[in-house]
């Protein structure tokens, strides 16, 4: 119907475009209530300060209506996938879903992004029929693992090594909370007390978005709301459409690599491809990964194809495609993926057959969603970015007395170079959009000391729009602790586009308190350190974009006076001549630029 | 007490005079002078003058609201600023929070990386540093190094300076020392610390408002000593006050120092003057709705106060801005709003404005795209020959070309299209009150919408019903309620100071000390501007959350001394205000006090309440009648509507809508249903018929 409905240029809807634009606007406002709320009673640094959480109402067939805009995008895109996975699970087991249920999910062969993102789902009912749910998931700080923490599990060799599975697990059941599982997380988790806090906040924002979303269905009338919703997901899905439309048909493939275990003696655990070819067909497109390394049986880079895979793909289609600085705000919603179609070979990376592990994926995520950008480059090259700097996440802890102290920091990338902008520099790049903590924040409440924070100044990736630079990160135990880390981008640039460099590489060194230094690999597992050592992270640079030598003169000369590029390096990457008073030189600038053609 | 309130607007400046005496209050507008905006000012004010007989010299206090400070942040137009930064911390202002303000773009601008308001070359780090949690020194401040940044800077050209260390809202004795060599080496400079603009933890934010504050200081300052000037050139008497952000007003002085406090000025006497028109009929809970051209700005204000906006929540421009703050939300939904269908097909107003130039269509101007106005006239609630008092006349056959247009698209007609204009701006401003009240544990319907600005009285009303709020009020002058806030304030200072004292282990004896401090440092700024001790007043209140947790709730704390008994009832009133604003509170969990604070308050002479207007009968009041759509049980019906003229309605006497009411300044309508009264307080009250 909205094929037809798209080629007579007129759609079709259920409801008057007046009432639909009126029910848009409130199931928005419900999702970003129930994220707002959540962020602001949870206590862990890793949902109140980096944001790692969302929330949205699924209807009662799983798609979704509506998600916070506060979320970072990789928990809200997943949300569908919980709820459908839970449900699979529930009809698998003849369980019910009742009134007054909140079901805790986090099952990543069941639609959950991966173990520490749990779930938590609360079934709505409107005079006794299922009308929806409502759902928040949360980045949680500790979830049971073999060390602490929820990152850098990067030696866990299989899904029970990942810490706690829940598998469609009732937390209240009909309105009685279920003590014992709370028990359970209370004894099983570390930071317990942070973290059973936080999933309480998850279930209260939940409580409030059924409520509203009850209220809003009461007043309209339910016909009315779905009728709403479905035109909603089909306008959404218009959009995209119409974007893949504009697309010539083709096939665009593109690889890009991921470090692996980069210390490993193993050649099938390091140096992995990540491969995607883009087939557009008239207004719909398959994303084929065919070619992409096998699954790591006993180490938990693999990406779940549900929650983790689709989602950077989506996210990074309807980033280009559908660009919100041109486009507005668009909602995101079930709508905006039902032309895409994913093709992930089993017991491939990107669709591990269970019990292969998966809790770090991060970075492997993101990088597919980088790959797929480079695809696109080959269509629509004044849409993407050069290359991404990928991100890097490291668990901090230690024991005071009998008790843990845990806090993950999200360590940013940086953009490659965009048609008439640079990259964005030191940022969450593609699916992440997570925040830092402050450093006087920290400092107060954990025994750690951050030296520095700062860009990286000794690389620049040339383009005629330049790569976002990197930053470098110090922090300093005041007391014997550890971390364990997950990262990428040890072994691979980031790509150049069009004639621009490369990027440049991240790094992390851990310097003792006795001066000695050594160059770490991009995945660490849990590692002892003592008060006076220093980790040293050094964040990625993105690709340059574009003839270096076509960069406006005036662009090289501020980032010379900015010391980013040196006035020897503005002569042979750019051409570009720049007096010892900091000044353009036309004339020599001129005569370089023609020296090289 | 003879007093003087201007508001200078994008088109109008607005002067508004009271002799709180003689109770006499007359009001004035001149067209906004943009080049140099104290023109407008003193012409105003010597032109309010003249026409009275008023001696200008006898004018005791003016109080300004200015825009000079926004538009320079908005304009990207302040100082070459520079920046003196503890070492391994230069970037602190690029790198920000590390996100994107945007989810799903890749061609988005980061502002403070796009727009930086200190360029990296103008960014110099100097050895120091500071541990918490008492501030000790770990590296101490390099004395040398700041001299010599200060002379690069001089040489560089910047105009002024911002000194930001890590930590120094703990103790500022470093910020303060180096911003002393900075002023021996380079007194022509404008020089801030960060602990003086905003004495709280977060770095990102704190450095970026003391930037802020570097990079407008030098244009506000000259603004402000220029009108002083030219006000005592012109004859006028009275000190010069400015008003603030924080809902209070400030010397001349104050505000060339810490020029970051007026960034809301403009709003925040909006809020005030509704909060004013409010007390005039004894309302004191109100939601003020204050609607332009371009954008609505919306306050709370509970038990006669208004809301403080915690400091995590306010921005402008796309910096984060950490300083006191009325809480006023604005969305960009007003009379010039554009109506459009999307790429996909789907129906939307705003935030898109036709702004004054070109303007709605019915301007006449040029403009031909659909907008709230447009929508309004062909519905037939705006009177063509009588819009801003007869001052402009509408192009009704604009207006319907426009909406035609939209309506075809559509596929509807043409009178449902302006309805749904209409219904979706209505639905847009009544979201933005939700996400204000229900959503914040504050029920709308125990609450007055008080409907002002050119369109705010157009919707008060149908906002009004979607919400359930039983009565809208709509002030006596509503096009001017800015200026009159002006005259409702008192001067207003903020302290604060980052505690971090968890329950069960709080230094009672160091809290008490703190707030004594602050409150001994406010009386000395409010006794430097003639305020008698007597007449100050002292509000504490303590920011407290959860161990844990990184946002803050607001608590009031008494008076006197702050023991353990103190203690509890805050505890208690924090776990109360937090199970109010989200739904939950943790009654087992730990709490913070990350902040105490002091606002102190010096309380100066008011506009009173006006000369009672003497009324004359409904009948006299009739100007016309004519029809006009409403949407009525779900259903768009044509209603006989009579026009009234404010001015001549009887006071006290109810009459039912629909009705439409012409004044100068505003057009307000009454749905049918609800009703309106003329008061004798100079209010019109429209109650709203059934609860929605």
């Amino acid at each position: 119907m909205t094929d037809l409905a798209a080629a007579a240029g007129a759609p079709q809807t259920r409801v008057d475009p007046v009432t639909a634009s009126v029910i848009r606007g409130a199931l928005e406002n419900i999702a970003v209530e129930m994220g707002y709320k959540l962020m602001r009673m949870s206590y862990s640094s890793i949902i109140r300060e980096s944001e790692d959480f969302g929330a949205a109402i699924i209807d009662a067939e799983g798609n979704q209506l509506c998600e916070s805009t506060q979320s970072t995008p990789l928990q809200s895109g997943p949300i569908p996938g919980y709820v459908r996975g839970m449900m699979r699970i529930m009809a698998e087991r003849g369980e019910p879903i009742e009134p007054g249920d909140v079901i805790m999910h986090n099952d990543p062969y069941g639609g959950a992004s991966h173990g520490p993102d749990v779930g938590f789902i609360l079934p709505v009912f409107h005079a006794d029929t299922l009308v929806g749910f409502a759902v928040t998931t949360a980045h949680h700080l500790d979830i049971g693992a073999l060390s602490p923490g929820s990152c850098g599990i990067v030696d866990a060799m299989d899904a029970y090594a990942e810490g706690l599975q829940f598998k469609a697990i009732k937390v209240y059941q009909r309105d009685r909370k279920v003590e014992p599982v709370w028990q359970m997380l209370r004894d099983n988790i570390r930071t317990s007390d942070l973290v059973v806090g936080d999933m309480e906040a998850q279930v209260a924002a939940c409580r409030i978005g059924a409520q509203r979303y009850l209220d809003l269905i009461e007043r309209y009338g339910l016909e009315t709301v779905t009728g709403a919703y479905a035109d909603l997901l089909d306008y959404s899905e218009r959009l995209m459409r119409q974007a893949i439309a504009d697309l010539p048909d083709g096939d665009y493939a593109a690889t890009t690599h991921i470090d692996g275990y980069l210390d490993q003696d193993d050649e099938t655990k390091k140096k992995l491809p990540l491969c995607v070819t883009l087939k557009v067909r008239g207004d719909a497109l398959t994303v084929d990964l065919t070619g992409t390394a096998k699954q790591i049986d006993d180490k938990p880079i693999n990406m779940p194809l549900e929650g983790t895979v689709d989602c950077a793909i989506w996210l990074t289609l309807r980033s280009i495609l559908l660009d919100s600085e041109e486009y507005g705000h668009i909602p995101q919603n079930s709508g905006l993926t039902r032309p895409i179609t994913i093709l992930a070979p089993k017991g491939s990376m990107v669709n591990p057959v269970f019990p292969a592990p998966t809790i770090a994926r991060f970075c492997p995520g993101n990088q597919l969603a980088d790959t797929l950008m480079k695809a696109l480059s080959n269509v629509v090259p004044d849409k993407v970015a050069a290359g991404i700097g990928n991100l890097r996440v490291i668990a901090f802890s230690g024991l005071k007395g009998e008790t843990h102290w845990v806090h993950m920091e999200i360590f940013e990338g940086a953009y490659g170079g965009r048609h008439g902008l640079d990259g964005m520099d030191a940022i969450d790049t593609l699916y992440a959009n997570t925040r830092n903590n402050p450093i006087e924040d920290l400092e107060s409440h954990l025994p750690l000391r951050i030296n520095r924070y700062e860009l990286r100044d000794d690389v620049c990736p040339a383009g005629q729009w330049r790569g976002g630079l990197g930053s470098v990160r110090e922090f300093t135990y005041l007391e014997d602790g550890g971390a364990s880390i997950e990262g990428e981008g040890h072994a691979f640039a980031p790509w150049g586009f069009a004639g621009g460099a490369d990027g440049a590489t991240a790094s992390l060194t851990l310097r003792r308190a006795d001066g000695a230094e050594q160059a770490m690999p991009s995945k660490l597992p849990h590692t002892a350190t003592g008060a006076g050592d220093t980790f040293i992270v050094t964040g990625p640079a993105g690709g340059g974009y574009g003839d270096p030598f076509k960069r406006d003169p005036a662009r090289v000369r501020a980032d010379v006076l900015d010391g980013f590029v040196t006035p020897d390096a503005a002569r042979t990457e750019y051409g570009v001549a720049i007096t010892p008073d900091g000044e353009v030189d036309a004339a020599a600038t001129d005569s370089l630029r023609a020296g090289r053609s | 007490m003879r007093l003087v309130g201007v508001d200078v607007g994008g088109t109008f400046t607005d002067v508004v005079f009271t002799d709180t005496e003689e109770n006499r209050t007359l009001i004035h507008k001149v067209p906004t002078t943009p080049h140099d905006p104290s023109e407008g000012v003193l012409q105003g004010v010597v032109e309010l003058c003249n026409r009275h007989d008023i001696r200008r010299g006898d004018v005791d206090h003016v109080l300004h609201g200015t825009t000079i400070a926004t538009n320079a942040v908005l304009e990207h137009a302040g100082a070459t600023t520079g920046m003196i930064t503890s070492e391994g911390y230069r970037d602190i202002v690029h790198i920000g929070r590390h996100q994107r303000p945007q989810n799903y773009s890749i061609q988005q601008e980061i502002p403070w990386q796009d727009r930086v308001l200190v360029q990296r070359r103008n960014r110099v780090t100097v050895k120091e540093r500071r541990v918490p949690p008492t501030g000790e020194v770990l590296v101490p401040l390099d004395e040398d190094g700041v001299r010599e940044a200060a002379r690069a800077l001089k040489a560089k050209g910047v105009e002024s300076v911002a000194v930001c260390f890590l930590f120094s809202y703990i103790d500022p004795a470093h910020e303060q020392r180096a911003a002393e060599i900075v002023r021996e080496e380079f007194p022509e400079a404008f020089v801030t610390t960060s602990a003086s603009v905003s004495p709280q933890f977060r770095e990102f934010e704190r450095f970026t408002t003391a930037t802020i504050n570097a990079y407008i200081g030098p244009k506000v300052t000259r603004y402000v000593n220029k009108l002083e000037r030219d006000l005592t050139d012109g004859g006028v008497g009275g000190d010069l006050h400015v008003m603030g952000s924080n809902g209070g007003i400030a010397t001349a002085q104050m505000v060339a120092e810490k020029p970051v406090m007026t960034l809301l000025s403009g709003p925040a006497a909006g809020v005030l003057g509704g909060a004013w028109t409010g007390e005039l009929c004894g309302r004191d809970n109100l939601i003020t709705f204050d609607v332009g051209g371009t954008s609505a700005d919306i306050g709370i204000i509970r038990d006669g106060q208004f809301g403080e906006a915690t400091a995590r929540d306010t921005w402008i421009a796309g910096y984060p801005l950490m300083v006191p703050m009325i809480d006023i939300h604005t969305i960009g939904a007003g009379g010039g709003s554009i109506a459009y269908v999307d790429h996909g097909g789907a129906f939307k107003v705003g935030p898109r404005s036709a702004g004054a130039v070109p303007g709605p269509a019915a301007y006449g101007r040029g403009g031909d795209e659909p907008t709230v106005t447009d929508a309004n006239l062909v519905l037939g609630r705006l009177d063509k020959d009588n819009f801003l008092g007869g001052s402009m006349a509408l192009d009704e056959v604009a207006a319907r070309r426009a909406i035609a247009g939209l309506a075809e698209q559509l596929k509807l007609d043409e009178a449902a299209t302006a309805e749904g204009v209409l219904t979706i701006v209505n639905a847009n401003m009544a979201n933005a009150i939700r996400s204000r009240t229900v959503q914040k544990g504050i029920d709308p319907r125990d609450f007055s919408l008080v409907a002002f600005g050119g369109a705010g009285p157009l919707h008060g009303a149908e906002v009004a019903a979607m919400l359930g709020i039983p009565e809208v009020i709509v002030p006596p002058y509503p096009g001017i309620t800015s200026a009159v806030g002006l005259l409702t304030t008192d001067l207003k200072y903020d302290a604060i100071k980052t505690e971090f004292q968890v329950q069960g282990d709080v230094d009672f004896a160091r809290l008490s000390n703190d707030f004594q401090a602050m409150e001994a440092e406010l009386t000395e700024q409010l006794k430097a501007d003639g305020i008698d001790p007597a007449a100050i007043t002292y509000l504490r209140a303590a920011d407290l959350r959860y161990v844990g947790q990184g946002y803050e709730l607001r608590i009031p704390v008494p008076p006197g001394e702050v023991d353990a008994a103190v203690g509890e009832t805050i505890w208690q009133a924090f776990h109360d205000k937090h199970q109010a604003e989200y739904g939950h509170a943790f009654a087992d969990s730990p709490i913070e006090i990350v902040n105490v604070r002091v606002t102190g308050v010096g309380e100066m002479a008011k506009i009173g309440q006006p000369a009672i207007v003497s009324g004359l009968s409904f009948k006299a009041a009739e100007v016309k009648r004519g029809v006009c759509q409403f949407r009525v049980d779900d259903s768009l019906q044509s209603f006989d509507t009579v026009f009234y003229a404010r001015d001549r309605l009887p006071l006290n006497e109810e009459m039912a809508g629909p009705a439409v009411i012409l004044q100068t300044d505003t057009t307000t309508v009454v749905p049918p249903g609800c009703r309106f009264t003329a008061r004798s307080d100079g209010n019109l009250m429209i109650s709203i018929g059934g609860s929605a």
